[in-house]
């Protein structure tokens, strides 16, 4: 299950505040969340964390996943401000959970629950 | 803070010939959820029917209007549900 997986964001956790990034258009949380999302198959972002959701639709995202049994990483946006606008940026969605399968967003919580509902999102992971 | 009513107006003059089911399920006007019916929804994926929705709010949502639950169709797929 997810906790089983390496932090996917690890450049965010833990680490002291390196040097502030040059003036540039160098956005190192994006490109993390860039590499985040092409490294893991199935990636939900959401708000807490799959064993402790801190939000009702991250929950049922959360739980639409665990009843097909599928390993996914997940990434809490709540310790940064910054991690939710760089990935709304990225995937041009408002909302948060978000979830990633095969690097494309797959939709939020309404999405997942109706694909789930209709037997799409089996599909869509097997 | 935007009414269900306010919301379920924006939508329909946003979306041509789009019908919009609005209601306020915790009545604080902050969640709302949202059952959108628009022919100009056919031929684009839910993503894409739920960024037309989410586009006609831009910044609102997240912010004043903490959580906008949707579900859309289209006219040809509503007898199936």
């Amino acid at each position: 299950m997810s906790a089983s997986q390496p932090d996917p964001l690890p450049m965010l956790s833990g680490q002291p505040n390196a040097a502030p990034a040059p003036a540039s258009e160098s956005n190192p949380i994006r490109d993390a969340i860039a590499e985040a999302i092409a490294e893991h198959r199935v990636i939900l972002f959401m708000k807490g964390s799959p064993e402790a959701p801190g939000c009702g639709f991250s929950a049922r995202t959360v739980a639409a996943l665990q009843a097909l049994d599928t390993p996914f990483a997940a990434v809490d946006v709540l310790p940064d401000a910054r991690i939710r606008q760089e990935l709304s940026a990225i995937s041009n969605w408002p909302t948060i959970p978000q979830l990633f399968v095969d690097g494309e967003l797959i939709g939020g919580c309404d999405i997942v629950t109706e694909m789930y509902e209709t037997g799409e999102l089996a599909q869509v992971l097997s | 803070m935007p009414s269900a009513e306010d919301i379920k107006q924006r939508i329909e003059a946003a979306i041509p010939g789009a019908q919009a089911e609005v209601d306020d399920y915790t009545g604080g006007g902050d969640h709302f959820r949202a059952t959108v019916t628009a022919a100009s929804f056919e031929g684009c994926s839910r993503i894409e029917q739920h960024r037309l929705v989410y586009e006609i709010f831009g910044g609102e949502i997240g912010g004043p209007i903490h959580a906008l639950s949707l579900k859309t169709q289209t006219p040809s797929t509503i007898e199936t549900h």
